[in-house]
């Protein structure tokens, strides 16, 4: 691990208020990510990958509360920025293609001109018209679009062409993070597969640094260097992907790998994860997953296990992560 | 785009052709025989006969229908029964413009002033300021109009005396005028149209602009011009100005009770399109990179919510007819809306009608340019009805 670390999070916890209490939404979540590697988050629905994400940019909901931690770009903490600051450093630091690229363009301005308002605001000095114009031609042949479509506006687009064009628009500015948030989730198989295998050549071509948050471990999995799980608000297991895929060490981890089908392993019944996640507004003591976990002893309702670091790069927050099976569990 | 205004413009005529014959039978159905009205009965029965012939009034009803519609083409529309012997379109030319007057003002003001006081209500949801503003609109919004401009009348033309309580201009003041009020009222609109077109090719123009700092160029100074356009005008016409000012004074009132009672329906309908948009997915994606706030609200925000406003416009519009009625008769102001009353009143079925047709090419004409505007914000629709 040589590499420059673009991305350091350190204990960061995010609840949200609403009228019933506080919301536990991200728990003590820490990683970091080098320059140049990419990083998957997974975990279920509601398990806080996207409230990370938008902690990371500073786009929380109104009603979250940053309790503590911090978030260093470069060394830079973006918590500390004031929101001018922060708004600069948003595009050019670190950009986000998001969930449902669908809906993520103003129906009324071409793409083209959306493109040009990040150029406008980010670049310094501001570009001439045609070095902009230059830049957009060259950011949609990166991602596969024809300049034609340059000056049209979203509604002729089809949905690939849309998450392409935002992902050629999250490069405008040379980011040094992207953050992908389900960036395929809403496109079909084949698309889905091209976008990815391109948005990884993009990436290895520019040197970028890219966080890939999905609850689709298998999409995950083909294209990061690292992989995150996140259960309940928290970060339960971090190490390399392929490390994390052959030997997971959280429970959590062992059990979603059972229940996900593979077309080359062995062919045997897949063991569905049984139980549901916890209400965040009250969550478990100790252990957040102790209520689902085969594992589970006294230690786990009452301590909460720290994320320690078992391996070179590979860290696991539970009590008994060494009782973890080699290999998938096989269905009844 | 020019199909799309020569396709709705076939629309609009046989519209209108449907219209106008509604009109004509309805106005028809009424009861008693209308000539009785205008024509003597002590007259002997033979002059009766010959009068009910020149006016038109014998024959089938279908058989006048059909001379109404062939004359109202030739741009006949017949003669006045009230006003013998004055040509419809003479008195309908006269007041036209004074309603247009009435309500293009009072129109632009009330969306202007609606939609951005909407649009910061939506932006600063929450807050005192928000509240009191919206159950301020939701009060002018539901009052009832007739009362409400009584009030008005009474507070500002009675109490105040600031403004005049009603009526078009002062007859005494008036009474040796070398110009006729509608003379003075022509040159009024046509230097209201010199500053509104203006203002229009400036707005266009701005918007056509790549760069952010010509296109404010353009703009300071195109309105600056449009409000230049307006002073050198009557600074050309130095004694007609009295004679204007005494007209603009008696539209004040007209003006602002109309506009306090249509901006507040705006300004409830763009805080909740505004409350709508502020959640779509394209708003974070712009605060993502790092628009300015002020930015996002107007040119991300408002601009998307100001489409279901413009369509209101077109639901809005009975509303402008019916309220012109109210407003005119209040404010005694001598438009189509007053005509529209008194020629029902009194029977006078030629000016009823001429009225009636004209105040639906206005609502027509609104319409059109409505779905023009449209296309114009919206490129969904632009391109949908051929670019």
């Amino acid at each position: 691990m040589t590499a420059r670390t673009v991305l350091e999070v350190k204990n960061l916890v995010m609840n949200y208020e609403i009228k019933a209490g506080m919301v536990s939404a991200v728990e003590n979540v820490s990683f970091s990510l080098p320059q140049g590697k990419s990083l998957g988050l997974v975990g279920e629905s509601g398990c806080g990958k996207t409230s990370v994400a938008l902690t990371l940019l500073r786009l929380q909901a109104p009603n979250a509360r940053i309790l503590g931690g911090e978030v260093l770009l470069d060394g830079e903490n973006l918590l500390d920025l004031s929101s001018e600051e922060m708004r600069k450093r948003r595009w050019s630091g670190i950009s986000m293609v998001f969930q449902g690229a669908m809906n993520s363009w103003n129906p009324v301005y071409t793409v083209g001109d959306q493109i040009l308002e990040a150029i406008d605001l980010h670049w310094d000095p501001k570009p001439t018209a045609a070095k902009a114009r230059a830049k957009i031609v060259e950011l949609f042949g990166l991602v596969g679009l024809n300049p034609d479509m340059i000056d049209r506006y979203p509604h002729e687009y089809s949905g690939g062409m849309k998450q392409r064009a935002v992902i050629a628009m999250a490069l405008s500015c040379d980011p040094r993070l992207i953050i992908a948030d389900e960036p395929t989730t809403a496109l079909d198989v084949i698309v889905q597969e091209q976008i990815l295998a391109e948005l990884k050549k993009i990436q290895e071509q520019m040197g970028m640094s890219i966080i890939y948050i999905s609850h689709d471990i298998a999409v995950i999995a083909e294209i990061t260097d690292l992989l995150g799980v996140m259960y309940a608000g928290k970060l339960v297991e971090v190490g390399p992907t392929v490390e994390v895929f052959a030997r997971p060490r959280h429970p959590y981890t062992w059990l979603i790998l059972s229940s996900t089908p593979s077309i080359t392993g062995e062919r045997r019944q897949l063991a569905p994860l049984e139980g549901e996640p916890p209400n965040l507004l009250d969550p478990p003591t100790g252990c957040r997953f102790h209520p689902r976990c085969p594992f589970a002893t006294e230690l786990c309702v009452t301590e909460e296990p720290p994320l320690a670091v078992i391996d070179d790069g590979h860290s696991v927050a539970c009590w008994h992560h060494e009782k973890v099976p080699v290999g998938v569990r096989s269905g009844r | 785009m020019l199909k799309f205004v020569s396709r709705r413009l076939v629309q609009m005529v046989g519209l209108f052709f449907l219209f106008l014959t509604l009109v004509f039978f309805l106005l028809q159905a009424q009861p008693g025989d209308i000539s009785n009205l205008f024509i003597d009965p002590n007259l002997p029965r033979e002059v009766q006969e010959q009068l009910r012939e020149r006016l038109g009034l014998d024959g089938s009803v279908w058989s006048q229908w059909a001379t109404y519609l062939t004359n109202f083409v030739r741009g006949n529309l017949g003669v006045s029964f009230s006003q013998y012997p004055r040509p419809v379109l003479d008195i309908i030319l006269e007041a036209l413009p004074r309603t247009m007057f009435l309500f293009t003002l009072a129109t632009l003001c009330s969306y202007i002033v609606g939609f951005s006081l909407g649009k910061h209500l939506a932006w600063r949801r929450g807050g005192f300021s928000e509240y009191s503003v919206t159950i301020g609109g939701v009060l002018l919004y539901t009052v009832f109009y007739p009362w409400f401009a009584v009030i008005v009348i009474l507070t500002f033309g009675s109490r105040l005396g600031w403004f005049p309580i009603n009526g078009f201009l002062t007859p005494e003041f008036w009474r040796n005028a070398p110009y006729s009020g509608n003379q003075v009222f022509t040159q009024m609109i046509l230097s209201l149209f010199i500053a509104g077109a203006i203002a229009a090719f400036t707005a266009w123009w701005a918007r056509r602009q790549k760069d952010r700092r010509r296109a404010r160029l353009i703009r300071v100074t195109g309105y600056g011009a449009s409000l230049g356009s307006i002073v050198v005008f009557w600074a050309l016409r130095g004694d007609m100005r009295p004679y204007a000012l005494d007209i603009a004074h008696h539209s004040v009132l007209p003006v602002m009770t109309l506009t306090l009672v249509a901006f507040a329906g705006v300004m409830l309908l763009t805080r909740g399109s505004m409350l709508e948009t502020l959640r779509e997915d394209y708003i974070l994606t712009a605060r993502a990179k790092g628009v300015p706030e002020r930015v996002i609200r107007d040119r991300h925000a408002a601009r998307n919510a100001l489409l279901p406003v413009v369509t209101s416009f077109v639901l809005g519009l009975a509303f402008i007819i019916g309220g012109g009625v109210v407003t005119e008769t209040v404010f005694s102001w001598p438009g189509m809306g007053l005509l529209l009353l008194g020629s029902t009143v009194i029977e006078d079925v030629p000016l009823a009608t001429g009225a009636l047709a004209f105040i639906g090419i206005l609502a027509l004409v609104a319409h059109l340019v409505v779905d023009i505007l449209y296309a114009v914000l919206d490129p969904r629709i632009r391109i949908a009805g051929g670019r």
